[in-house]
């Protein structure tokens, strides 16, 4: 296992369109680390610059202490784990795993132990003799990391590894990975644009956009205190509502609303009296109340929650109640929020 | 719990193909193939052969057939593909005394000239490739005969059956 610093990254590509700017990271011994972001925003990018398949235009990689900027992938001691798992079709699944291991001219029983213990972890102890078309997707995929797990390399990279699983088998599989990590205690570097994957799967959130980092934290981190508007966009589901509002002393004034502000969020904002502000709300904290009115678009009732779209003032938004809710279309009801984050408008960054 | 290195090579006849008797085989094939296009190279050609022609395109096209079938049954451990293997073998020796030794021992006339069928140079090669054959045959199926028991009884010990 090993840590990793990631100092000033940048990719350029030939065309001159810039992939990543600058990207500035130390991960810890045995972390995991979830980039997540929407297409286009660089993450796979930067996984594939540390797993040594695309060139780093400047900035340096240093895995355990050592620059392993200009290596090859072969001697970077990453393994890593595609989404369309690249297996080999005509190999059995212990051929598939024992694969690395051979071409590397490892003695065959040590080879063999190997790929029997990581069959162990993964499950698979049953499915040896089989060809990769005779698994399922998720059992395929487990096949993948079981390729990475025999080498016992320094660190385990994943791009989009469950994208092609179906959201029943991509949650188990979740789970899975989940436990991997705890169990092996590697450092794994995982690509997603799967917020619930980022959520639920990391110690440390990196939240990417346009080619830049926006926020570094854990899970809690970039869901309770956003660093700009993208991360509060990206990062919640549903998203989180936004309402474009003056400061007036004391008060927010919106689009057909009007709030009064606590003591602690009149302090956050004492230097924007006067100006407009963006105003972010997610659905989870619109509860009942009486402050402002909810017209009502639809109703979509998830059992446990209900999610109710509508308008409040002039904007649209999404309410999140915990209860089987039966709005109709033109129903109006009484909300109230009971925990707003605050945005510059100019800048787009948290007001804290 | 470590294993010793015994117990983990028997382990592996699991998971792994029987590659060497595999490729024996095809080694076979091969001697057989280079056999047959070596023994019809004579000056005299048809003269000779009659009948025995067409037995011998017959004998050589069952043997393609069985001993590719054997390479596959032997690759994954199958004991009748050994033993056929094995008895492939016994047949390329038997071969030997056929078509080689009759037309190496055999006069014919051309054109009122006495020539010899086949010659010293032509029956040695003949003899020795199948000679190669069969001996490729023999590997092959002792091999496939000794890791199948193995691999069988491993099984049977281990309850993996």
């Amino acid at each position: 296992m090993a840590s990793l610093k990631l100092q000033n990254l940048n990719k350029i590509y030939d065309n001159n369109v810039q992939a990543v700017f600058d990207f500035n990271m130390d991960i810890e011994d045995g972390e995991f680390i979830v980039l997540v972001g929407p297409s286009g925003c660089g993450k796979s990018t930067t996984l594939r610059m540390i797993a040594g398949l695309e060139d780093i235009t400047s900035g340096s990689l240093i895995i355990d202490g050592e620059d392993v900027t200009q290596k090859p992938p072969k001697d970077r001691d990453i393994a890593m784990v595609f989404q369309n798992y690249a297996l080999y079709a005509h190999m059995t699944i212990y051929e598939n795993m024992a694969f690395s291991l051979t071409l590397r001219h490892e003695d065959p029983n040590v080879i063999h132990e190997k790929v029997l213990a990581a069959a162990e972890i993964l499950g698979l102890t049953d499915q040896l003799n089989k060809k990769p078309k005779q698994l399922s997707g998720g059992q395929r995929q487990r096949v993948a990391m079981g390729r990475a797990i025999v080498r016992t390399p320094k660190v385990f990279l994943f791009d989009e590894p469950l994208s092609n699983l179906d959201a029943k088998l991509r949650g188990a599989t979740r789970r899975e990975i989940l436990l991997l990590h705890k169990r092996l205690g590697a450092t794994m570097l995982y690509v997603t644009h799967d917020q619930t994957e980022a959520l639920t799967l990391a110690d440390r959130i990196v939240c990417m956009s346009m080619g830049y980092v926006q926020q570094i934290g854990t899970p809690l981190e970039l869901y309770d205190t956003p660093a700009n508007l993208f991360v509060a966009s990206f990062i919640g589901l549903p998203p989180m509502n936004f309402f474009d509002c003056k400061v007036e002393e004391g008060k927010l004034i919106g689009d057909g609303f009007a709030i009064n502000l606590n003591e602690n969020d009149k302090a956050t904002l004492k230097d924007y009296v006067g100006k407009t502000i963006t105003l972010g709300v997610r659905p989870e904290n619109i509860v009942h109340g009486n402050d402002v009115t909810l017209s009502v678009n639809s109703n979509e009732n998830l059992g446990q929650t209900t999610l109710v779209h509508g308008k409040i003032g002039g904007h649209r938004a999404t309410a999140k109640f915990r209860e089987w809710s039966t709005y109709k279309l033109g129903d109006e009801v009484g909300v109230s929020f009971n925990r707003m984050h605050f945005f510059d408008k100019e800048t787009t960054n948290a007001i804290r | 719990m470590a294993r010793d290195i015994a117990t983990i090579k028997k382990d592996r006849l699991r998971y792994t193909k029987n590659k060497m008797s595999s490729s024996m085989t095809y080694l076979a094939i091969l001697f057989n193939v280079l056999y047959f296009v070596n023994i019809y190279q004579s000056d005299v050609n048809t003269y000779y052969y009659t009948m025995t022609i067409g037995f011998s395109v017959l004998c050589n096209l069952v043997f393609l057939l069985v001993a590719f079938l054997s390479s596959e049954g032997v690759k994954n451990y199958k004991m009748n593909y050994a033993l056929v293997l094995i008895l492939l073998g016994v047949v390329q020796i038997a071969r030997m005394f056929g078509i080689p030794r009759m037309a190496h021992s055999t006069m014919t006339t051309i054109d009122a000239v006495e020539v010899l069928v086949m010659d010293d140079k032509q029956y040695m090669t003949v003899i020795i490739l199948l000679a190669l054959s069969a001996a490729s045959c023999f590997v092959a199926g002792i091999n496939g005969v000794i890791k199948t028991s193995v691999l069988q009884k491993y099984k049977k010990d281990n309850g993996f059956e």
